[in-house]
């Protein structure tokens, strides 16, 4: 049950979070409906609670009820709702499903902006102790990482030893190194946890005479898809800090939707601060090095029928959509592509942390369907897109679907049609 | 301490990548009792630093890890 | 007039523009004064420029394409419902001003004839257009997004339509009473022609302008307000 303090402590949640943008989407909602055939989940599963707007109604009736003169004089028929436990439990589930894709607000008459209310939602259900679990608990470990950089620092260099001679064999280098802590280096490369993003990059930055330096940190950012803006934020800062030490001029993102958008487009606006040097993203960065001629790739030498999946922090909400198309079709015998795309595109489904939440697992795997179908239309064999949270995803639905497709990372892809001096052990 | 170390539960958290390892460590720290230690062996490096991380945030703890070829292996040990 | 018609279609008229005016402003002034999230909101691709943008903007907010590729009955309903709308807002002008170019173009009866068609034409596709939209209500996944505002709203629009209807179509439309009652309105002595006075219509009338009066009350608190919000949420889109 949840208690009278705890009511409170969300609604002074939602007041604080109350601006110009959420009091528009409160008032000019006309409940049309609209936006239901934009959402791949109320699409896959029917359930009334994923559309988007009913997502956004949860949050409407509490505001109702608090701030508004309709909610206090006419409660029953603005539908005026303290948050009680049936309330909360529905905006759990509304707000935690959602993949923060936009495609609704792609789609709503008024642009109207779901994603401003899920996340608005899961902080207040952070303040009182309902969040989503596993995510606050990668959040904290994230944290926790940046505060005992020294405890971590011999561990994460040790965990590198195999991925740097593996680098100095497949650039035929012996020198070559993988910088840490480079001061003055040009880029800050922040990778993902784990070596798969780190290798390729290492081996792009040697052969395009890249100066950067690696990060000690990981991209991914739990405490985003927490819902805690505090949290999040510190899991930015250790490296925004690391970049403003070493002095470079730009931070490169990982294959990361949801890391890049953090970065791009909420950092500045939660630190109060304007950055010191610019945000870049992986893809980007890559198409520059092609496009300035400093890496060279083999034209058509994936034969295989590829198709490329715009992630939506990536295409609608971050605004690549030729650049990685660029390079795909710079390999690619064979480029399909899938309808609809680009500003269009269908969710993949795995956005918004729900990779990590198994409680969410069916309802992944059910609201890929429209995935699946744009897939298995294509007849590709390889699927490439730079999101880790899209790969995951859309492994799993390989898997379960029996797709038979091979799911690439764009440097991978890069590096695989490279010359490169060195093979690729077996 | 050599008893100590024999594990009530093992995890094969090989192939997954981060943060998964961890994700999976944490979903099943309640299958075992308190006191109880699970032995975890993953292949992604990042692992080295996460579940470590994550035993600390969570008040468990990683009594032991080991390399095992390529691979990473953790004892955790539920503490509550 | 009689009492009721006096402060039906007389004192309520002037309070209910009142509140619409200024609740209308207090709610722009409302918006307006809430710190604006510095989180930048657009979505790709962004208009290249100003001018752009604004083009993006009138064509989202007056031609809804994304209505358009979801839902086409819903799209030609609500185009057809708005259009019909603005079509209405003239109609009662010329109760007021006659429309001159007009009138000198077409002639005293040319012009009867005209507004006799297009005002038979938007009260019937009104009261079509409403009436889908209430209908659509009852359908789910609708039924369960609807709150019981959105009904209430819809119905006193239909009956104010109704009613519209009735004095325009039911018998030989009276141009110069409505003529004289919208001047007199306008001249803060409110009245009634004789003609009016004594005829059944008068309760229709009353009934009209009561509806009338009631949303316009009720629109500066109700989601009507996307007339004026609905450019600033699309707005944000390119931002
Ligand atoms: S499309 Fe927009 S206005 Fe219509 S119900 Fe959805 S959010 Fe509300
Ligand atoms: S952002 Fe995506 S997942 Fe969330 S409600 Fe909108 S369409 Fe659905």
């Amino acid at each position: 049950m949840v208690t009278r303090e705890e009511q409170d402590l969300a609604v002074k949640i939602l007041d604080e979070k109350t601006n110009r943008q959420l009091l528009y989407y409160l008032d000019i909602c006309t409940r049309c409906g609209i936006c239901k055939d934009a959402c791949h989940q109320y699409v896959a599963t029917g359930d009334v609670l994923y559309l988007p707007a009913s997502r956004a109604q949860l949050i409407r009736k509490v505001f109702r009820k608090y701030f508004t003169i309709q909610g206090k004089l006419i409660p029953s028929v603005v539908e005026a709702t303290a948050p009680n436990d049936k309330l909360l439990e529905d905006l759990y589930r509304a707000s935690y499903a959602c993949t923060s894709c936009r495609r609704c607000m792609y789609y709503c008459p008024f642009s109207i902006d779901t994603t401003w209310f899920t996340s608005i939602g899961r902080a207040m259900l952070v303040a009182i102790g309902r969040g989503a679990t596993i995510l606050g608990e990668l959040a904290d470990a994230a944290i926790m990482k940046g505060e005992n950089i020294d405890m971590f620092r011999d561990i994460l260099i040790e965990g590198l030893k195999d991925t740097e001679d593996e680098f100095k064999a497949r650039v035929g280098d012996p020198a070559a190194t993988i910088p840490i802590g480079k001061k003055g280096a040009h880029s800050l490369y922040v990778a993902l946890a784990g070596t798969h993003t780190i290798l390729p990059m290492a081996i792009i930055f040697h052969q395009a005479k890249a100066d950067w330096s690696l990060s000690l940190f990981e991209a991914a950012n739990y405490g985003y898809f927490y819902g805690d803006t505090a949290r999040a934020k510190k899991i930015a800062q250790r490296f925004v800090d690391e970049a403003k030490a070493l002095g470079v001029q730009e931070l490169i993102i990982s294959e990361c939707g949801h890391a890049y958008r953090v970065m791009e487009f909420l950092y500045e606006a939660w630190a109060k601060e304007k950055l010191p040097f610019k945000i870049r993203a992986v893809v980007d960065v890559m198409h520059d090095y092609i496009k300035e001629g400093r890496i060279k790739l083999k034209p058509g030498s994936l034969l295989e029928p590829v198709t490329y999946h715009d992630p939506c922090q990536v295409g609608r909400n971050g605004g690549f959509y030729e650049e990685p198309r660029n390079i795909v079709k710079a390999v690619a015998a064979d480029y399909r592509e899938m309808t609809p795309n680009r500003e269009k595109q269908w969710c993949c489904g795995g956005g918004g942390g729900l990779v990590a939440e198994s409680e969410f697992d069916t309802l992944r795997q059910v609201s890929g369907q429209k995935k699946v179908e744009q897939i298995r239309k294509t007849g590709a064999k390889v699927l490439v897109t730079p999101c880790e949270n899209c790969r995951l995803q859309i492994e799993m639905l390989n898997e379960k679907n029996n797709l038979g497709i091979r799911i690439s990372s764009m440097m991978d892809l890069v590096v695989e049609s490279m010359d490169l001096p060195g093979a690729k052990p077996a | 301490m050599a008893d100590e170390l024999k594990p009530d539960l093992e995890l094969d958290l090989k192939g997954l990548l981060c943060p998964l390892p961890m994700v999976r460590v944490s979903q099943n720290i309640t299958k075992v009792a308190v006191g109880g230690i699970i032995k975890a062996t993953a292949s992604d490096p990042g692992s080295m630093a996460d579940i470590p991380s994550w035993a600390r945030t969570t008040g468990n703890e990683v009594v032991k890890t080991e390399r095992d070829g390529k691979n990473f292996v953790f004892y955790v040990k539920r503490l509550k | 007039m009689d009492w009721f018609s006096f402060i039906v279609a007389g004192i309520m008229v002037y309070v209910a523009v009142a509140v619409f005016l200024i609740g209308s402003i207090y709610r722009v002034i409302q918006w307006r004064r809430a710190p604006k999230s510095t989180v930048k909101q657009g979505m790709f691709p962004r208009a290249e420029n100003p001018f752009k943008r604004t083009l993006k903007l009138g064509k989202d907010s007056l031609l809804f394409p994304q209505v358009l590729d979801t839902d086409r009955w819903m799209w030609f309903f609500v185009i057809g419902m708005h259009l019909a709308g603005i079509g209405l807002f003239f109609g009662h002008l010329r109760l007021l001003f006659e429309i001159t170019p007009l009138y000198n173009a077409l002639g005293a009866g040319g012009m009867e004839t005209l507004a006799s068609w297009v005002g038979g034409a938007i009260g019937i596709s009104l009261f079509i257009a409403f009436t889908y939209f209430l209908l659509r209500r009852f359908k789910s996944p609708y039924r369960e997004l609807s709150v019981p505002e959105d009904y209430l709203l819809l119905l006193l629009i239909l009956l104010l339509v109704l009613l519209g209807d009735h004095l325009r179509l039911t018998h030989p439309f009276d141009l110069a009473s409505y003529r004289d009652y919208m001047s007199s309105l306008l001249h803060f002595k409110p009245a009634f022609s004789t003609a009016i006075t004594f005829s059944a219509d008068k309760w229709v009338l009353d009934a009209h302008v009561l509806t009338a009066n009631m949303l316009l009350i009720y629109f500066p608190f109700s989601k009507l307000v996307h007339a004026m919000g609905g450019f600033a949420g699309n707005l944000l889109r390119s931002e």
